[in-house]
């Protein structure tokens, strides 16, 4: 066993059940993630990468649930098994901000808007150090916000969301996140909802985070330009399956799934000049609750074979860690 | 190794439930009888469709009670006064000795005719200027917002008697002051929701192909607030029978010698009646709170069903 | 905060000055001689037609409408609302005598409505779409569908005659010692009232907890490994309590008018009594005046909601 694994999923699927239909969010993912290590899991919109982010830490909402597989987290002496655990139940909750910290896509609203930044952030290390007075949880808050490059810290502790830009909620947020030490980090596309120049600081901040406290940071996103910047590690998922899993060389360098090699061609490369080929995928995603029978890419695969049309192929492994989940991979590397 | 959790309590009602939903799934589809979407869903709520039940039930019995009870519901028989109910009278009769069944039905086509119809007239008053001032905006929407303001700033009730004592007791000026202190609720709920509706891009199309206001406003955008109209009228439908009960309770309402619920229960006002002959208040008073609560029934399935935001 | 208050304020002037413009015309409007109400009855009873002209004269009812509108005016400004027609009693009298009985009773129902309201919606909410919450919806809509009236007279059929616990009306008798004796009175009316309210509360306190608990920040809060009391309480709840403050604000008033029919019923001594007696008896002034004062009222609650919220909810912080 890998001692640097700290958290590894395994065939996990999960279902929603709201409005009375059951719909297979995500089906048997596997990934792992390492201490020091960023892992990034890269989809277009609804294809399950906040599910499995939420169901590491059992947040997933009511009507729904983990139907098989396994989550195992490393950071103890015994390895728990999340899926198994109570989602309301104590050992959850320590687990939760106190080892595997999260952090969501729209710092605006996930910053509770009646309390000031100060008071959510010792909320949070006051629930995990029982022993730790109110003032001191606030001077830790300051330290951390100000570590977090947030200028006059200790003014801005006192503020209330509504009085920070965006760029500034999310640091608040990262530093919520980073104030019980986390083993893990969990990070669900944190800076969609930023402007650029914002979002480059952000992911500074996260790498320096990975380097000093030795974190594994799982991060979520759709944008390939941010895989390439950040990633040791990469997922691809489509439609709720993981389609390739493997190091950002293998997965970047020799694409092995189609679905991965379109969303390689369909952005723009910096300093390529004007004249790039860029290559939408064709077709749009499917209805969840009217899926293809088969590879659930085969309608948009432009090495699709009667074979993808009958079921969903198994992960096959092509080199180390390198794994896919395509029938025809073997040509899609020979055509690179 | 971890222990398994086992849900237990609501976890495990929700467990179920999805279980249900699981075994559903694996199916073929039902064929779908009904079309809409908003009235498949109206009619898979089981409240409303008892709803709908009382409501039809008491409806035609009212609009059939000439057939349904024999007696006239003015005919007085002073030898019949105060009797208990019977197969003859199976509500019995009051002081006068009218057959209260037969007041019952024939007061409900008043009662029901007051607050349905005021409902609909404070809904057009208020769609009608809601939805054209929404739409336009300008000096006439202030006009009419401040016209509003002035007359929800008394409370209901207040507001109504104040009427009442000024233009005096009769059924169509009742139905007028209800309208009048009824348009204003509609009108806020329509402006508002065209003022929403209004940002959307089709109507910026419609109006760069040049339509007539009037025809964007009411043939394009008015059918899209329809839903949230629909429940406030028969939401309203229902407050105003009640105010119409209560006025007429307090001698207040419709003149007393035409038969509504309202002034039947006020024969409850007696002490010794109130104690004596429970027949000719408690039948009427189950039926005004049964009919009530139908509505709003139906009212809450409504929404339910109209609301876009609830999907499935 | 004080700079925002008097704003407000001076905002709701131009609306009260409208309302009073109103009534002032519908007072005009109604076929009862103003002198009646404007000057005491024994002052009346002893003079002569001419003397009355002079009176008459004297007190102005001879000038323009719109002179006359403002005299009327600065008298209310000055505490001066005329006289009752019926008993020729000072208005003002009346309104003091009576609104401590009203507001007496309005306050028992808005605490009831308040507590009932806000926990049994919490509870809904936590627990939506269970048995608890719906049951509690039927039982909701079952309480804003009984008339107040009709669930008055079951009341005191079985509470006040059958069972003999409580009296049938009244407010106090002259014999009472202590406020406990009179507290059995205001019992059934302030329950009737806070019933039918608490529905109303129970719904839009769902809604408001229900809305609250779909917002990103609380899967934050479940992020931080909170225990649930905090995670409903201190983020959900907290921020539910906006919307819910402000019914409940706009509610004060509305116990006012909301109050006439069980204050009938009840024979409850207090403003709502006050104004059908004077509906029944044309006696406008009176009607006018206590209008006048419930409009006040409404107006004073919603800069008191605004107040509130504005405490409440450090997004709308007032400068």
């Amino acid at each position: 066993m890998n001692q640097d694994i700290i958290l590894e999923v395994k065939d996990l699927s999960v279902s929603f059940y709201t409005d009375n239909r059951k719909n297979n969010a995500i089906r048997n993912v596997s990934f792992v993630a390492q201490r020091g290590k960023t892992l990034c899991i890269v989809g277009e919109s609804g294809c399950g990468k906040s599910v499995s982010a939420s169901a590491i830490l059992r947040l997933l909402p009511e009507l729904s649930r983990i139907e098989n597989g396994e989550i195992k987290y490393y950071g103890r002496e015994e390895p728990i098994n999340i899926e198994k655990v109570d989602p309301d139940g104590d050992l959850i909750r320590e687990i939760r901000g106190g080892e595997i910290a999260m952090i969501f896509q729209d710092p605006m609203t996930a910053l509770n808007p009646v309390y000031t930044v100060g008071y959510q952030i010792s909320e949070m290390l006051l629930e995990h150090n029982k022993d730790m007075k109110k003032d001191e949880a606030m001077k830790k808050s300051v330290e951390l916000l100000s570590a977090m490059g947030i200028p006059q810290a200790d003014q801005r502790v006192n503020e209330y969301p509504h009085q920070f830009s965006g760029g500034m909620r999310q640091r608040a947020m990262i530093a919520m996140a980073m104030s019980c030490n986390p083993k893990i980090l969990l990070a669900d596309e944190p800076t969609t909802a930023l402007d650029v120049t914002v979002q480059a600081q952000i992911f500074e901040l996260m790498d320096n985070l990975k380097k000093d406290y030795d974190a594994a940071i799982v991060l979520i996103t759709h944008d390939m330009g941010v895989v390439t910047e950040l990633a040791d590690n990469v997922s691809v998922m489509y439609m709720g399956y993981v389609v390739e899993d493997g190091t950002v060389d293998e997965v970047l360098r020799t694409p092995a799934h189609p679905y991965t090699k379109a969303l390689l061609a369909s952005i723009p490369i910096l300093g390529r000049g004007r004249n790039q080929k860029i290559e939408p995928i064709r077709g749009s995603t499917p209805d969840p609750f009217n899926r293809p029978p088969g590879c659930q890419f085969e309608p948009r695969c432009d090495y699709a074979t009667e074979k993808c049309r009958e079921a969903m192929p198994e992960r096959e492994f092509i080199s180390g860690e390198h794994n896919v989940r395509c029938y025809c991979y073997k040509e899609v590397l020979k055509d690179e | 190794m971890t222990q398994e959790y086992i849900p237990k309590g609501r976890a495990k009602q929700i467990a179920r439930k999805m279980d249900k939903i699981d075994a559903a799934s694996k199916l073929p589809p039902k064929k779908q009888l009904i079309k809409s979407r908003s009235l498949r869903k109206l009619i898979s709520n089981k409240l409303s469709v008892i709803g709908i039940v009382i409501f039809t039930v008491i409806v035609l019995s009212s609009i059939f009670a000439s057939v349904i009870s024999p007696y006239p519901p003015g005919e007085v028989n002073l030898r019949e006064s105060l009797r208990a109910p019977s197969w003859e009278h199976p509500f019995g009769t009051d002081k006068l000795g009218r057959d209260v069944f037969s007041r019952v039905l024939h007061g409900g086509r008043i009662s029901i005719l007051v607050g349905l119809g005021s409902a609909l007239g404070a809904a057009f008053v208020g769609v009608l200027f809601g939805s054209y001032c929404g739409y336009k905006g300008g000096l006439l929407d202030k006009t009419v917002m401040r016209i509003s303001e002035v007359f929800m700033s008394f409370p209901q009730m207040i507001l109504v008697l104040l009427l009442v004592s000024m233009v005096g007791q009769s059924l169509a000026n009742l139905l007028i002051i209800f309208i009048l202190t009824g348009w204003g609720s509609v009108y806020r709920m329509t402006r508002s929701q065209m003022l929403s509706i209004r940002e959307e891009e089709y109507v910026q199309a419609l109006r760069a192909f040049g339509l007539n206001d009037f025809i964007i406003c009411f043939k394009h955008m008015l059918p899209n607030a329809i839903g949230p109209i629909a429940v406030n009228i028969t939401l309203s439908t229902a407050m105003f029978i009640l105010q119409e009960t209560s006025l007429s309770f307090l001698g207040l309402g419709v003149p007393v010698q035409i038969a509504t619920w309202g002034n039947i229960i006020n024969a409850a006002n007696n002490m010794s009646i109130l104690q004596n002959n429970w027949w000719i208040w408690l039948p009427v008073g189950a039926v005004i709170s049964l009919f009530v609560l139908s509505i709003n029934f139906i009212g809450d399935g409504l929404r339910d069903s109209t609301d876009p935001t609830q999907m499935g | 905060m004080l700079s925002y208050i008097i704003r407000r304020l001076l905002t709701m002037i131009p609306m009260l000055l409208v309302i009073c413009f109103l009534i002032f015309v519908g007072m005009e409007l109604m076929p009862t001689d103003p002198i009646s109400y404007m000057v005491g009855p024994e002052q009346i009873a002893n003079m002569t037609p001419e003397k009355l002209e002079e009176m008459r004269e004297a007190l102005g009812l001879n000038r323009p409408f719109i002179v006359r509108f403002f005299e009327w005016l600065g008298g209310i400004a000055r505490g001066d609302f005329g006289y009752s027609l019926t008993n020729g009693q000072p208005i003002k009298d009346i309104i003091a005598a009576k609104l401590p009985a009203t507001i007496e009773l309005s306050l028992y129902a808005l605490l009831i409505s308040t507590v009932f309201g806000v926990f049994l919606g919490i509870l809904s909410a936590v627990k939506r779409g269970s048995t608890t919450d719906s049951a509690l919806t039927v039982l909701g809509m079952v309480g804003i569908s009984i008339p107040e009236f009709f669930f008055g007279l079951v009341m005191i059929l079985v509470f006040a005659i059958n069972l003999k616990w409580l009296p049938i009306g009244g407010r106090t008798l002259p014999e009472y010692t202590s406020y406990w004796q009179q507290f059995r009175h205001v019992i059934m009316p302030a329950t009737i009232l806070g019933i039918s309210m608490t529905a109303g509360v129970m719904r839009y306190s769902r809604s408001s907890m229900l809305d609250a608990l779909n917002r990103d920040f609380l899967k934050t809060a479940r992020a931080k490994g909170l225990p649930k009391w905090r995670i409903y309480i201190l983020h959900g709840f907290r921020v539910a309590l906006t919307p819910v403050v402000v019914l409940i604000g706009f509610r004060l008033p509305t116990l006012v008018g909301g109050s006439v029919v069980v204050e009938q019923i009840f024979q409850w001594p207090g403003i709502g009594d006050a104004f059908v007696t004077a509906v029944r008896g044309n006696n406008y002034p009176l009607v006018m005046m206590i209008a006048l004062l419930t409009v006040t009222m409404m107006l004073a609650a919603s800069l008191i909601v605004d107040v509130l919220t504005a405490l409440i909810d450090p997004r709308v912080r007032l400068e």
